[in-house]
């Protein structure tokens, strides 16, 4: 999990420019490029809710506000409700010595422990809701003023096609205006549809009354004044404004809220228009068709401990490297020639001349401890350059000297590395073997303070 | 097991017949346990600056600290009583003035040594309570910013739990003897 601590000392350079550190970085396969969230294309796949997980089409969720029906939040704290069920026992009407029991059902907050009964909300005969739906006051003028647009949506875009027809037979045009009929735009097909909407644009205009201004208020009463504030009857700012057509000002006047939607949503490469992130269709599988990180392609980079730097002395600083894939991987790192982010590096660095070799990532090795490894022999690490080597990781050493008297070291450099391309375009190649190819990345590294 | 037998060597503590007090726990100074209070192994009770009484039916679960702290007002001697019915989960640490019935603190919250606690409050986890005060009754503190609101009904008492402890308990730890006889009536405050 070290990853994704301090994640934001080494950064790999997207191909957009932006840097990122590598586990927010995606990998397009097809085009073999970084890619950020930034620069990717997100799609939305589908509304589902957080707490049940139920999804529902796009137009569904905008119909239901993109609310769950049936999941609600704590109007107090924000947190999920759950369902409690309690017993009810009434006394028979027939026998009154006999009672009927009944299993009843209210919503309490695990959190702040408000219940639907603070509110003296009836309990519920159903697990499931029929919970009360509160009218909102203004719905009426809403969607009055939601006709309106649209009704002036059309106009614009019938008077848009009305442009483009003017604008070779501009008489026509005029002889619209005053109402004439219009023979040729009859014939043309056009009138039915723009004059349709122009009428009906009109009617809905005029109906429309305009909004009044407030320039007065009403005083505060008396009581504000003279009375001792009770706060544990008034709501806080952030329960009012969670529901805004509502704004309720007293504590009893809460009501449960329905949950937000969430979305689940793909990202895709602009360039090549390949899908980057897929989810799997189902909302309660965590796995993914498709999930090109970065992080499970490219060799991730690491600082191994924190260094100590003077202004214009080498310091030697050991890196790691882990190898994701499961082959064999030989990385070299390189300057960077023109850089143009000149103001970034504050620090010389002594990079290793020779190719450095990672060891596939072997997974049910990665659990067993053994010290008695030959792996180091196994590669012929050369002891000035390969500080250790563990598995699919290699700690390897740098000289680094600082260039500023104080403030950040930072260095960056080019890591190249082997990728072996898996896809399907390159695996239909006659060979049948996967192609390696070499990646090139730009890492922007901030070792530490001197 | 080290610490087998350690808190029966104080002979300040009575226990009341029906309580479960796991002989692994810390009881320190002249403490009284009331009749089906569940106090579980790791717990640790401190009467220091003068006696502890706890009431019935408490639940004082594990790493939970309850101090009757020396305060400098030269108020040593006060008797920290904690009433019936009450919750103290894992890690809590109250060094209240009183606790009175019916009250759940959370794991990890703190009450402070000047705070008085009535009826029906939920201290929520890991909520500090440090300045002076009677909290009233039914309050919940919950949440990073120790957020209040008033609750309708208290807590409801925890008399299933207190039965499968005092069934379970048995089966895995030694318990302490219990050295009072029953009480009649609950001592009254
Ligand atoms: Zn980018
Ligand atoms: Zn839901
Ligand atoms: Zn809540
Ligand atoms: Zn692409």
């Amino acid at each position: 999990m070290a990853t994704y601590m301090d994640v934001n000392l080494v950064k790999y350079l997207c191909s957009c420019g932006k840097k990122f550190p590598i586990c927010r970085l995606y990998l397009c396969k097809h085009c073999l490029k970084p890619r950020c969230i930034d620069c990717v294309q997100h799609e939305v796949d589908t509304p589902y809710c957080p707490n049940c997980l139920e999804t529902m089409p796009t137009g569904e969720a905008k119909l239901k506000k993109n609310r769950c029906s049936n999941c609600f939040d704590c109007p107090v704290c924000g947190h999920t409700l759950m369902t409690r069920a309690t017993t009810h026992t009434t006394p028979n009407p027939e026998d009154p010595t006999k009672v009927i029991t009944k299993k009843m059902y209210y919503m309490a907050c695990g959190f702040c422990r408000w219940t639907t009964r603070d509110v003296n909300l009836p309990d519920q005969s159903v697990a499931t809701g029929n919970w009360p739906e509160l009218e909102n006051p203004n719905s009426k003028r809403i969607s009055t003023l939601l006709d309106n647009y649209r009704a002036m949506a059309q106009i614009e875009k019938a008077e848009r096609e009305r442009k483009k027809y003017v604008k070779r037979r501009s008489h026509l045009y005029l002889q619209e205006k005053y109402g004439l009929p219009s023979s040729a735009m009859k014939r043309k097909g056009l009138s039915s549809l723009a004059s349709l909407s122009q009428k009906d644009g009109d009617k809905v205009l005029g109906e429309l009354e305009p909004s009044a201004t407030v320039d007065s208020f009403e005083p505060l009463p008396n009581d504000f004044f003279t009375q001792p504030a009770a706060l544990d009857k008034t709501t806080k700012l952030p329960n009012r404004l969670n529901v805004p057509e509502f704004q309720p000002e007293e504590t009893g006047k809460l009501h449960i809220i329905h949950k937000h939607l969430l979305m689940r949503k793909s990202l895709r490469c602009k360039e090549c228009e390949h899908n980057l992130i897929k989810a799997d269709f189902n909302p309660v599988s965590i796995k993914f068709k498709i999930q090109l990180t970065a992080l499970n392609h490219v060799p991730e980079l690491r600082i191994l401990n924190p260094c100590t730097f003077t202004y214009n002395k080498e310091s030697v600083v050991t890196l790691t490297l882990s190898n994701p894939s499961v082959f064999n991987t030989t990385v070299t790192l390189a300057a960077i020639e023109n850089e143009t982010d000149t103001d970034y590096c504050t620090g010389k660095i002594d990079l290793p001349k020779k190719e450095l070799v990672l060891a596939g990532r072997d997974e049910p090795s990665m659990h067993v401890y053994d010290d008695s490894s030959q792996a180091h022999l196994d590669f012929k690490d050369d002891p000035k350059v390969i500080a250790f080597r563990k598995a699919n990781k290699i700690g390897f050493i740098v000289k680094v000297t600082p260039l500023v008297k104080e403030g950040d070291v930072r260095v960056c450099f080019l890591l190249k590395h082997e990728f072996r391309n898996t896809t399907v375009a390159a695996l239909q190649s006659e060979s049948k073997e996967p192609e390696i190819v070499w990646l090139e990345h730009k890492v922007y590294i901030s070792l530490g303070q001197i | 097991m080290a610490s087998h037998g350690k808190g029966t060597n104080n002979p300040n503590v009575k226990i009341a017949a029906g309580a479960m007090v796991c002989e692994d726990c810390e009881l320190i100074g002249d403490i009284t346990i009331g009749s089906r209070t569940i106090i579980h192994p790791k717990a640790k009770i401190v009467a220091e600056a003068g006696p502890i009484v706890i009431g019935d039916f408490n639940i004082i679960e594990e790493l939970v600290t309850i101090t009757n702290k020396s305060s400098s007002d030269g108020n040593s001697g006060k008797v920290l009583i904690i009433g019936n019915n009450n919750v103290f989960e894992v890690g809590a640490n109250v060094e209240a003035i009183r606790i009175g019935d019916h009250n759940v603190i959370e794991g990890k919250a703190s009450v402070g040594s000047q705070v008085e606690v009535s009826n029906g409050c939920i201290i929520g986890a890991g909520c500090q309570l440090n300045m002076p005060e009677l909290v009233p009754e039914n309050t919940v503190v919950y949440g990073g910013k120790c957020e209040r609101r008033t609750q309708r009904e208290r807590p409801p008492a925890q008399t299933l739990q207190i039965d499968f402890l005092t069934k379970i308990l048995p089966n895995y730890h030694y318990l302490m003897k219990p050295n009072l006889q029953p009480r009649q009536a609950s001592v009254k405050k």
